[in-house]
């Protein structure tokens, strides 16, 4: 019996620690929202991923605003002057805005932050977003002025992106290295807390410029696995879920306090052909431009959205998804195998070839899916696919070796174009200069005219210029077919229908600020 | 005994190097750059080049390794490559869930194994042990996160007893604990019971019941405390499992531990922070053995370490 009651006094003594290091209970008011994945870092000018993007964004605010319909529209910056020969931009800044600890948002603030980020020492990986400025001035307590080496048309679609965003420069010089988990800003929301892959925590700033929002909290609580935040949100222990698988759709509309909202993404998947030919291998088939367009043909783009995506994608009719400035649709290729059979046979290949075919597991909607369903269609016409997959890290080191040691021939990858401007979504993946490593061009695709209009586009002010000369170049590239153009990714998000004002933003980001709970 | 002790805690430091050593060239055999991964798909290389001589990964791997043990002496970890926040805290924050996880589960997984296999052993063969026996085998095959989805189903969604995933209160630890112990709860029952049964063939057992002493006494005190060296060490082992290995039920639960930071450290090529936790599981791991040990001398009294 001495033995039992030991078990006893352990169990007790388990129970005991148990209830010890359990925490308190949640409050009221508080806006719930699951995510997948934890914040990386809330060090705005650092964030290169969604997750921490959405965060930081309540926080911490940029100079103009993209909306949710594309438009760019005043933010922390109220109005702005360019000079004539497109150099010298001058912002005129919104007046009495203070940052949550308190320090004025000024001019000053401003070339701090813009320093901050294009001094290549601080190796800010948005950097490129911005630099072509060369010099920040203050003017006056609220207007800020500054230089291009070039003219710059996207500067101000740039300006847009979070990781343009304008943070307390005393606070950055306070925390040092702690900055990241103590971001100060100028938003609707101070942060307050931050558990590692448990939670973080915002709370309303009333003194906000723009209005005190309506919830007094923001929880985004980490949440990796698919089924459980699905189930929080049905439970009603999170108000809003992201990333909804689409198997689980039909599931969620059944249930009347669950919203399920679709929104498109400027998220866009291709597959990527290395169109190099090394000097030490066999010829490379993707060299000619007839085996890209017949591997275009061969693929049923409809089919794939229909019945793995469950219509949740859009079929690419451009290398870049509406809703982004310079979009036009250039029209994709139809599902067409007997036409790629032929440019096949005119190719040299009239039996086809064995190829290794690079896919992602996990990191975009249904990729592996898609990569199998590909497979099986480019068996029809011939074409022997291997789907090698790799670890997501690996993957990235593999595609981004460079010309003369890259190894992969067709890859499977997505790109956001966050800015809502064409110039980011063309520029690093289409324009010559910017094979990888240097930039994202990992097909390493070249052609001279399409350098010429982009780079066009990118230093002319001009609108109406900027969109011919992107429909222009996104015709030769669909022509070129440097990629399998394949789908536009759609956002599904679980909503309970008691909650009001949450906005998802084609750039992947919850927008939580204007919330209201019922 | 307590010199035993002594002369086992002096061995944990050259584990621990040994350790250090593995891991610390394990990670940087795996393909994949901290630096790329850390500045996103979208950097140039310069920036990646920037980030790369920050970190000192330009350093030779061996120098890393020596800079790495003499911050580790003082008492430093470093910073994690992607959050940038101290390791140390980072480690801090982690641990603590994931101990009261293990200890939570291995409390259900004890009471519920050593239940049951006594249970089974008493009556071998009867409808009492083919049905926790089955119990048992169904515990160890089935997989951690469709067990975590189902209870999260009957409990969470239809009955609204429990959270469905989460920490915060020890409502949020119960389904999570049931998931994790259940299937070292089917591993201690079935060796509580194959132990049991050998001791109950023992000359020693039929003699306490030949002398009279209640059925239920010769089991509690004379078999199952002689049973129970073996399902000690596996309930050891199985807490050290729990404590490395409760990654999958921390991802279904949402569990803040130090299992999710070790995988998604790995994905990041976050190397302070893997070298980092892995040292820290690894010790942990090392002194849950030493307990296990000075345990079968409590136990077992016939066991001297001297």
């Amino acid at each position: 019996m001495k033995l039992v009651r030991r078990v006893l006094q352990l169990a007790a003594i388990f129970g005991v620690a148990v209830a010890l290091l359990a925490g308190p209970a949640l409050a009221q008011g508080r806006l719930i929202v699951a995510s997948g994945t934890d914040a990386v870092t809330l060090d705005a000018h650092y964030i290169t991923d969604s997750p921490s993007a959405t965060v930081a964004e309540h926080v911490i605010e940029p100079l103009f605003e993209l909306t949710p319909d594309g438009r760019i529209v005043p933010n922390l910056a109220e109005s702005y002057e360019v000079s004539a020969d497109g150099l010298t931009w001058t912002l005129h800044l919104r007046k009495g805005v203070r940052f949550h600890d308190g320090t004025p948002f000024n001019a000053e603030a401003v070339k701090y932050n813009l320093e901050r980020i294009l001094d290549p020492a601080n190796a800010v990986t948005f950097r490129f977003l911005i630099s072509p400025i060369t010099t920040v001035e203050v003017v006056d307590e609220y207007t800020v002025r500054f230089t291009t080496d070039a003219p710059f048309a996207p500067i101000l679609a740039h300006l847009t992106h979070s990781a343009i965003g304008m943070q307390s420069p005393a606070a950055i010089e306070r925390y040092g290295e702690d900055y990241a988990r103590n971001p100060v800003g100028t938003g609707p929301f101070k942060f307050k807390e931050w558990q590692r892959q448990d939670y973080i925590l915002l709370e309303r700033n009333p003194d906000y410029w723009g209005g005190t929002p309506d919830i007094d909290e923001i929880m985004f609580r980490v949440v990796p696995e698919d089924g459980a935040r699905m189930l929080m949100v049905q439970t009603g222990e999170a108000h809003v879920a992201v990333r909804v698988p689409p198997d689980m759709v039909s599931l969620l509309e059944r249930d009347p306090n669950v919203n399920v909202v679709f929104t498109p993404s400027v998220r866009t998947i291709y597959i990527g052909f290395n169109t190099y030919q090394r000097a030490d291998q066999p010829k490379n088939p993707f060299t000619d431009v007839r085996v890209r367009q017949a591997f275009n043909y061969a693929v049923d783009n409809e089919a794939i959205n229909e019945f793995i995506l469950g219509g949740m994608g859009r079929p690419s009719d451009a290398p870049i998804a509406p809703g982004i400035f310079g979009y036009t649709a250039i029209g994709g290729y139809e599902y067409n195998p007997a036409k790629a059979r032929q440019l096949l046979a005119e190719a040299g290949y009239p039996n086809g070839f064995r190829v290794q075919f690079y896919s992602p597991a996990g990191r975009y909607l249904k990729d592996l899916e898609v990569a199998e369903a590909v497979q099986a269609q480019l068996s029809e016409v011939g074409i022997q696919a291997e789907i090698v997959t790799l670890e997501w890290a690996a993957y990235l080191a593999a595609t981004n070796m460079p010309a003369d040691e890259n190894v992969v021939p067709m890859f499977m990858l997505g790109w956001g174009t966050v800015t809502g401007d064409a110039d980011y979504g063309l520029y690093p993946l289409f324009h010559s200069s910017q094979w990888v490593p240097t930039g994202s061009n990992r097909a390493f695709y070249s052609n001279p005219r399409v350098d010429e209009l982009l780079d066009l586009a990118r230093t002319t002010p001009d609108d109406a210029v900027r969109l011919a000369a992107y429909q222009e170049a996104m015709e030769i590239i669909m022509a070129d077919a440097p990629w399998l153009f394949l789908h536009a990714e759609t956002q599904i998000t679980a909503i309970r229908s008691n909650v009001e004002g949450v906005i998802i933003h084609p750039t992947e980001r919850v927008i939580a600020g204007g919330a209201r709970i019922r | 005994m307590s010199q035993y002790v002594l002369r086992r805690l002096a061995l944990v430091l050259p584990v621990l190097l040994g350790v250090s050593i593995v891991v610390f060239a394990m990670v940087r055999m795996i393909p994949g750059d901290p630096a790329r991964i850390m500045a996103g798909e979208a950097a140039t290389q310069e920036t990646v080049e920037m980030i790369r001589e920050r970190l000192g990964l330009n350093k030779h791997p061996v120098v890393q390794y020596f800079i790495f043990l003499e911050n580790l002496v003082r008492g430093d970890l470093g910073r994690s490559t992607m959050s940038r926040l101290p390791v140390l805290d980072e480690i801090k924050h982690t641990l603590p869930s994931t101990i009261q996880l293990a200890v939570a589960a291995m409390a259900i997984a004890t009471l519920i194994g050593v239940t049951t296999g006594v249970l089974s052993a008493v009556k071998p063969n009867s409808w009492v042990d083919a049905v926790s026996m089955f119990i048992a085998l169904v515990g160890v095959s089935m997989p951690v996160f469709w067990l975590g989805l189902m209870l999260m189903l009957l409990f969470s969604l239809h009955l609204g007893w429990f959270p469905t995933a989460g920490s915060g209160t020890w409502r949020h630890l119960v389904l999570p604990s049931i998931t994790l112990g259940l299937s070292s709860a089917a591993i201690i029952a079935r060796m509580t019971r194959s132990s049991m049964l050998e001791v109950l063939r023992q000359d020693y057992v039929r003699t306490a019941r030949a002398k009279g002493v209640p059925e239920r006494l010769v089991v509690l005190r004379h078999a199952l405390r002689n049973a129970l060296i073996p399902v000690v060490t596996v309930t050891g082992l199985q807490f050290g499992n729990l404590l490395g290995g409760a990654v999958l039920t921390e991802t279904v639960f949402a569990w803040p531990g130090i299992g999710r930071l070790m995988v998604g450290a790995i994905t990041a090529r976050d190397y302070p922070v893997v070298q980092g936790s892995v040292l820290t599981v690894a010790l942990g791991f090392i002194l849950i053995n030493l307990v296990v040990d000075v345990l079968y001398a409590y136990i077992d009294p016939t066991i001297r370490y001297d």
